[in-house]
């Protein structure tokens, strides 16, 4: 008995130990996940603002997103490089039965997710924060930026679903909201933020004494302005206009004018430094997506490529390094070495130079922003490189020249470098899908790799704009003084040039003058290709004015002939309409 | 702190075990009584076990079959078995002394011992399908690892090939798929058998760190109603690995060594110089968008390579010969209270690509002590480092890519660093570069794999047993890439990459087993209760540099380097809760009745539905002992078994329930913020269920010269686990939920027949196996009827290929058809399926399925006067495979730039103006291949020789006074040959099997679809390797 009474206080104590802590064993303590209880403490409030910050990397900067913005237009071709599945966001080759090809490059799963977390800080975050200036202040950040992207959205997509609650529980059934209603909620959102917001970046909250976390160039008042300005433009083109709208946008343009002081607000003297590296926080810039070359904030990393990461240093580069000695001929030394100043080469968005160097450029005296734009010479930086007329000097002889005009026989037998012209000037060596001047804004001379990507903040609103959008919206009120008047302050701007004497400068201010008899849509288009080729606008430029269809077939060889009348709004998501699965289905855009 | 719990609650354990015992020793008088057991022929039978009739002692024969055992009294029974031989009991007195015992062959295996979870039974007690392999059988294929050597060798047991870089793991699959899992890790752990290795769940370890010789037997339960006491993991199967122990008697030393020489079976056949440059000129040609220009003219290197004939074979700077050894040394034995077993073994397979190896170092410790009649206590522990280099090095693509007119060394014999210079290529690195010894790629693996037990007989019939599982693993990865390499384009020192990964996991089991086991005349009774807990951890964190001063400092230092980066960090916690009640009865060793019911608790469910019970019953009658039968001689066995059983299965990660934030940091000018998305939001999941029904038969006719099993079953699965896809208007990408409905069938045969056996000796014995395995989805959810993104559809199998249907080429002639949908002669045609005029997404149809229609296998077996020879074939018949490197691919096993004629590429036939073929289209430098996903489906049949092994045992009579007691010397040739296969025999192909997943075809303008990312594809990765092995097995 001795015996059973050992092993049955053996086998108790067995069954106890295996049974300690039995109902902890069940629990779930998360150590490297974060949940989303964490949405309703100011930490996971701001961190969720900062989180749609950093999810616009995404787009702006990105190959896909570039291409959704300036591809298939009046001033763009595929460069040499373009990948077989974005050549046809260029041609619209075999575009509209492909409505898969969108899924990756589309706005419209980054806008939702965003959105969504946007909804979250503006229905948890209120009761984060006991300051009410603070709370005014971080939520306003939530509705900028809840507006900015269904103002996106509705440009790219046309009607589609409006969710200003946070969605907690996942769902299978969505459906799309008329084009009013997103436009009105978008105004709502930024008439509000436009009050709320910080005056300027990063400014000290009075209440607290505590420095807003959003510096750099983060959303401001100004920011909200000038995008409200855009939203009553953009809806007063739109089926869902107000009469109101444009004198809305009028008025809304000119009140951030006149208060340019307030909000530290200014036009650069010369046009370069506008999108000079180095002035992205300038007084011209209204708002950016951050990037710095911090590995764990700036969305650094050597040799990035793809991704989030802001290439657009890259994608108007032409092939360069391949040019040979004897060009057009083979053989011969490559002339150029792929270095830091010149960039790497991705070659995949080039200028379309039947317009852009024959229409809107077509003034490249007076005005000073084609070459401010391309990179049109390379200076040799290969040592032992000759060409069939002389050995090229490091750091002295131009490589290669690609002018915007045909420099005539004498000069090509003369120059060392290999010249390359327009092909409408029908010389020898014209450009090619490969060789073509090189799109400088996104230059960042800074990095510290040949194939890194860029550590610039990428601009996405620039102060100049203001003076166009004031600029269109007078146009299509029919005040055609107003118009000309702002464009002439784009245009004064224009004309300087850092190496001309004042008095040239001033010539060329007076020839750049336009008068308000000269304001057509198409004047107000050419215009802005010329203050905004390469800022990721022009698609939505061409929607918002109806203009996309009659433009490109007017002046994209490649694009032109295959564009349908459709094809000024984008496909929903494939993704979308297959994954509706409850409720009535997700209806597509028509003649996709 | 719960390793801190752990050792605790071990130490009470075994300080209670051990007081409570230590006053129970007794002590008796005895006698010693010696002999020795041989075969029919007279010859010594090693290892034998001799056990005492009271139960008071066992022992077994050393290497000459002798063998002494004490008798405690006067009188007693022996009893002698050895596997394969009948069971003699005999009378013994004091005084017997030298007997000799001479045991017959038992041809009817019956009475071998199968683990059947929670314990063993006899074969003809067991009521639900399990399948046996010995470790003589998996012997017969060396490899690294034991589920390799599982191919094809048991019916229903599914293993596929999904990497071809030594030290490769494989998917298994036991009766196929039950569960919905979208991505490769999510379909892996919902659908593959739960590993049990000396009854402890194999929690967190590789398969690698386990040495196939240290398994004495493995054994595959696949139906519920004997998986269901494993519960809620055991839904796809079980694979029990019982690993050797020692036996009483004297030590019996053990040596196996092989060494063998591979080499890679062919080279990727690629275009010659010659066909290179033709190739280019037709893709110029070709050129859609811009017709006549190509941005990937030849450059003047090669211009010159076309001149003077350079014709490189590239593939030949990145391949050596590779060898695998394989050592082994063990020593067992024991006394009639004490049995230990220990081996250390060292395993080694040189790959045959530079820089990639496999290397593995196991220590074994078995201890087996009874304290007295009444206590036992064990040990096994296992220990192993497993080391492997080069497990994510995939050089063939940027090998095969380079052009072949271009040479590898330059003139002066100094290496050619940028053969591509000039091109659009220009960064590309000579592959001579591979050799580099500071390239690394190093995942160092440590584990430590323990399972205690302490056992008492309460009464005659009821014992207590303990378990305690202890596992602790580390893998520690480091990287290192250095500049102007194959790996890493760049130049400049500061972008070399390092990284440096660490992962920790461990895992407890403590488990409470009561059985009872009792016969009342012809009813016998064996009821078993269950009470355990587990806790499985895993940790893990990984540092990535930038940049550093020198190749040599590797991933050392990173503070040396540029800049450092953190990846994510990993945590998780899993605990496990379970009951088990079972219960076998047998009434007359005729009628055999099993139920078991089993509940767990699981923490990765909602809370709330963490529980769930659920039965499982099974009837096994064995036909031979009736009456009616027992006259019939031809029929030596026949055993009916019918079961029905339900497991569940609840293989989700750790927090789904919870909803996550993604990181996603940023800056404001200079700072610096972690920022949060909300990428998923609280999911309410409970346990997935799966019915399953088994009918099974095992025969034995003539003396079982022809014996088998035949079994047929059927299997629904509810409340399955899958992750969907949410509209991204939801603003969460994806969601888990219990949603939808599969179903299954299948047939399996295992047959095992004694074809030839003459007096003389010779035998000729087969093995064969086939099964047959239909499954299809019956329901998504929602009312969902199709989910092309994941490849599922209501009605169809699980992973069905959806696309365009490749008709052929759009021929000159057809120019004006093909317009009218939008393409040019030489382009691909596609099927229009609903005859409209226009191809988009809805003339995409179900092409086929990865899953084959039947798997077979056979092995044969001769045996002649020590002479044997074995061949071990295996077949995958009727799936499809996707061939990314026959498409337009963006991955690591495939073209980015397939057919551009930007680089070189596999040779295919393509089409030209005068070459109007229907295989390939017609290059095309834009790089426009509508439809280009169609060319990669092929046949992925296959009938592959396995290995072909011949030994020689030395006759023991030779052996005489040697110290050693038998010897074997073999050579095997692994991977001979393949028989039959549709995609090698058409060229575009070297090997049939799997080498990597997916193979994303992102495809040219967007016309493709993607291989789901969970598929098995035949893409561009190592080619398969043949092995010449010498082995040599001795026992002293």
């Amino acid at each position: 008995m001795k015996l059973f009474k050992k092993i049955s206080i053996l086998t108790i104590s067995l069954v106890s130990i295996s049974a300690v802590s039995c109902k902890k064993l069940l629990d779930e303590n998360p150590r490297a996940n974060i949940t989303p209880q964490f949405s309703t403490t100011p930490g996971g409030v701001l961190g969720e603002i900062v989180g749609i910050y950093g999810d616009m990397r995404n787009l702006w900067g990105t190959e896909g997103f570039t291409n959704i913005t300036l591809a298939g237009t009046d001033e763009y071709l595929a460069g040499g490089s373009a990948t077989s599945s974005t050549i046809p966001f260029f041609t619209y080759t075999n575009l509209v039965g492909n409505v898969t090809a969108y899924n990756a490059v589309s706005i419209f799963a980054v806008a939702y997710q965003d959105i969504n977390t946007a909804n979250g800080v503006l229905q948890y975050g209120p009761a984060a924060f006991p300051d009410a200036e603070t709370r005014t202040e971080y939520l306003a950040q939530a509705k900028f930026l809840r507006a900015l992207y269904y103002f996106y959205l509705v440009q790219t997509f046309g009607p589609v679903p409006l969710h200003t609650t946070f969605i907690s529980t996942p769902t299978t059934s969505d459906s799309r909201a008329s084009i009013a209603d997103v436009y009105a909620q978008i105004i709502t959102d930024l008439t509000q933020a436009s009050t709320e917001l910080q005056t300027i970046p990063g400014e000290t909250i009075a209440s607290t004494g505590a420095t807003s976390p959003f510096a750099g160039k983060a959303a401001t008042r100004a920011t909200a302005l000038y995008l409200l300005a855009k939203v009553y433009l953009t809806r007063g083109w739109s089926s869902a206009a107000q009469s109101t709208d444009f004198a809305m946008a009028l008025s809304t343009a000119q009140s951030l004018i006149s208060n340019a002081a307030t909000y530290k607000l200014g036009l650069w003297q010369d046009f370069a430094s506008a999108n000079a590296p180095g002035n992205e926080y300038g007084e011209e810039t209204l708002f950016v997506v951050d990037e710095s070359n911090s590995t764990k904030y700036g969305n650094y990393v050597a040799g990035g490529a793809g991704g989030a990461y802001n290439i657009t240093n890259d994608l108007f580069r032409p092939n360069y390094p391949t040019v040979n000695a004897n060009y057009p001929a083979t053989g011969g030394a490559n002339v150029m070495t792929r270095d830091i100043a010149n960039g790497r080469p991705f070659i995949r968005i080039r200028p379309n130079p039947a317009y852009v160097i024959e229409q809107a450029f077509a003034d490249k005296v007076n005005d000073s922003r084609y070459y401010k734009t391309f990179q049109t010479t390379w200076i040799a930086n290969t040592a032992n490189v000759t060409t069939p007329r002389g050995t090229l000097t490091v750091g002295a002889d131009t490589a290669i020249w690609m002018p915007p005009y045909d420099p005539g026989a004498t000069k090509r037998a003369t120059f060392k470098g290999i010249i390359l012209t327009p092909p409408e000037d029908s010389a020898p060596n014209p450009y090619t899908t490969v060789f073509y001047p090189s799109m400088r804004k996104y230059d960042d001379p800074n990095r510290t790799g040949v194939n890194d990507p860029s550590t610039r903040p990428f601009i996405l609103f620039r102060y100049a704009d203001v003076y166009m959008i004031a600029a269109e919206a007078a146009y299509k009120t029919g005040d055609m003084t107003t118009a000309a008047n702002m464009i002439n302050v784009i245009r004064t701007r224009a004309a300087y040039q850092s190496t001309n004497t004042a008095a040239q400068n001033t010539a060329a201010v007076a020839a750049m003058q336009i008068t308000p008899a000269q304001v057509t849509l198409d004047y107000i288009l050419d215009e802005r290709s010329r203050e905004f080729y390469g800022e990721c606008q022009r698609w939505y430029d061409l929607v918002r004015t109806q203009s996309l269809i009659r433009r490109t077939q007017q002046y994209n060889a490649e694009g032109g002939p295959n564009i349908q009348s459709f094809e000024d709004l984008r496909p929903i998501p494939q993704t979308e309409i297959d994954l509706v699965t409850t409720g009535p289905a997700f209806p597509q855009n028509p003649g996709y | 702190m719960e390793i801190l719990k752990l050792i605790k609650c071990c130490k009470t354990m075994l300080l209670l075990l051990g007081i409570s015992l230590l006053s129970l020793s007794a002590f008796a008088q005895s006698s010693e009584v010696s002999g020795r057991v041989v075969d029919e022929k007279g010859e010594p039978i090693p290892g034998a076990t001799i056990k005492l009739k009271s139960h008071q002692g066992a022992t077994s024969t050393d290497t000459k079959g002798k063998f002494s055992i004490n008798l405690p009294s006067p009188k007693d029974t022996i009893i002698v078995s050895f596997v394969g031989y009948n069971t003699q009991e005999i009378h013994l007195t004091a005084k017997s002394a030298n007997i000799r015992i001479s045991l017959t062959v038992n041809n009817n295996n019956l009475n071998e011992v199968v683990v059947v979870g929670y314990g063993t039974q006899r074969k003809r007690d067991v009521t639900g399908a399990i399948s046996t392999i010995s470790e003589d059988a998996l012997a017969v294929v060396p490899s690294d690892n034991v589920v390799d050597q599982l191919k094809g060798r048991l019916a229903g047991v599914d293993i596929v090939s999904n990497s071809s870089q030594p030290g490769a793991s494989d998917q298994i699959r036991i009766r196929g798929d039950r569960s919905l899992g979208a991505s490769q890790a999510q379909n892996d752990a919902q659908n593959q058998p739960l590993i049990i290795l000396d009854g402890v769940p194999f929690i967190g370890g590789s398969i690698n760190d386990l040495n196939p010789d240290d398994i004495s037997s493995l054994d595959v339960l696949k139906d519920a109603s004997a998986t269901a006491i494993y519960g809620s993991r055991a839904s796809g199967g079980v694979i029990l690995i019982t690993t050797k122990r020692g036996k009483a008697g004297k030590p019996i030393t053990t040596y196996n060594a092989y060494y063998g020489i591979s080499h890679i079976t062919s080279q990727y056949p690629l275009f010659n110089g010659a066909e290179y440059a033709a190739f280019k000129a037709e893709a110029t040609a070709g050129n859609t968008v811009n017709p006549g220009t190509t941005a990937y003219g030849l450059t003047t290197a090669e211009q010159a390579g076309l001149a003077d004939g350079t014709n490189t074979n590239w593939q030949n700077l990145i391949f050596r010969p590779g060898y695998t050894t394989d050592q082994l040394l063990s020593v067992s034995g024991g006394t009639d209270d004490t049995q230990y077993g220990i081996s250390a073994g060292y395993h080694k397979d040189q790959g045959t690509v530079y820089g990639q190896d496999f290397e593995r170092y196991t220590l074994r410790t078995t201890i087996d002590h009874r304290i007295n009649s009444r206590i036992r206590v064990g040990l096994n522990s296992l220990e192993n480092v497993t080391i492997t280099n080069g497990e994510d090095l995939y050089p063939l693509y940027n090998t095969v890519s380079l052009s072949p007119l271009t040479s590898p060394y330059n003139t002066d014999g100094s290496v050619n660093l940028l053969p591509l210079a000039g091109s659009i290529d220009a960064s590309k690195v000579n592959p001579a570069t591979i050799t580099n010894p500071n390239i690394q790629d190093l995942s160092r693996r440590l584990n430590t794999f323990n399972s205690l037990y302490g056992e008492v007989n309460i009464l005659d019939g009821l014992k207590y047993r303990a378990n305690v599982g202890l596992t602790y693993g580390q893998t520690q990865g480091n990287t290192y890439t250095p500049v102007s390499n194959l790996y890493n384009t760049a130049t400049a020192t500061s972008q070399t990459t390092e990284s440096v990964g660490n992962t920790q996991d461990y895992s407890y089991l403590l488990e409470n087993l009561l059985t009872y086991d009792k016969t009342y005349g012809k009813n016998h009774l064996t009821l078993t209760g269950l009470y355990s807990v587990e806790k499985d951890h895993s940790d893990g964190s990984t540092f990535n540099g930038v940049g550093l001063p020198a190749d040599y400092i590797q991933s050392y230092n990173l503070n040396l380097a540029n800049s450092i980066s953190a990846a994510n960090g990993t945590y998780s916690e899993k605990g496990l809760i379970s009951y088990m009640a079972r219960a076998n009865y047998s009434f007359d060793d005729k009628y055999l009745l099993t139920a078991t019911v089993r509940r767990d608790g699981s923490s990765v469910l909602t809370s709330g539905n963490q529980f769930l019970t659920y039965p499982a019953f099974a009837f096994g009658w064995n036909a031979d002992r009736e009456d009616f039968l027992k006259d019939v001689s031809w029929v030596s066995n026949l055993k009916v078994r019918a079961g029905y059983g339900v497991t569940s299965n609840q293989s989700v990660a750790p927090y789904s329930t919870l909803g996550n934030l993604t990181i996603n940091a940023y800056n404001f000018g200079t700072n610096g913020y972690n920022g949060y998305l909300v990428t998923s939001v609280p999911a309410n999941l409970k346990f997935e269920t799966t019915d399953n029904y088994n009918l099974g038969i095992d025969f034995g006719f003539l003396h079982n010269r022809l014996s088998g099993s035949i079994d047929v079953y059927d299997q629904r699965t509810n409340n399955i686990l899958q992750t969907i896809s949410l509209p991204p208007s939801d603003g969460a990408g994806s969601t888990l939920i219990n949603a939808g409905k599969t179903k299954g069938k299948g047939l399996e045969i295992s047959l095992s027949s004694i074809n030839v056996k003459t007096a003389s000796g010779f035998t000729w014995n087969t093995d064969f196996n086939i099964s047959f395995y239909r499954d299809a989805i019956v329901a998504l959810h929602n009312g969902l009827q199709s989910d092309p993104g994941n490849g599922w559809f209501v009605g169809q199998p699980f992973d069905v290929i959806y696309d365009y249907k490749k008709i052929g080429i759009w021929q000159t002639a057809q120019a004006a058809e093909a317009a009218k949908y939008g393409e040019k002669p030489g382009e691909i045609e596609v099927e229009d399926v609903n005859h409209d005029g226009v191809i988009n997404a809805s003339d995409r149809q179900v092409l086929g399925s990865y899953q084959p229609k039947f798997e077979s296998g056979l092995t044969n077996r001769f045996s002649y006067m020590g002479i044997d020879a074995t061949f071990v074939a295996f077949a995958r018949i009727g799936q499809m495979v996707a061939v990314p490197y026959l498409g337009s691919d963006s991955g690591s096993s495939g073209y980015p730039f397939f057919n551009t004629g930007r680089v070189n590429q596999y040779k295919v036939d393509y089409w030209t103006p005068t070459n109007p073929t229907n295989e390939f289209p017609r290059p095309d430098a834009s790089g426009t291949f509508p439809y280009a996903s169609t060319l990669q489906y092929r046949d992925g049949s296959f009938i592959k020789m396995r290995s072909i092994s011949l030994g020689y045992t030395i006759p023991s009579t030779s052996l005489k006074n040697s110290g050693i007691s038998s010897i074997r010397i073999y050579t095997t040739c692994s991977n001979p040959f393949i028989i039959w296969s549709p995609l090698t025999r058409s060229g575009l192909g070297i090997d049939p099997e799997g080498n990597g997943y997916g193979g994303t075809l992102t495809g040219a303008s967007g016309y493709s679809t993607n291989a789901i990312g969970r598929a098995i594809t035949v893409g561009l990765n190592d080619p398969p390797t043949r092995t010449f092995e010498l082995g040599v097995s001795a026992k002293f």
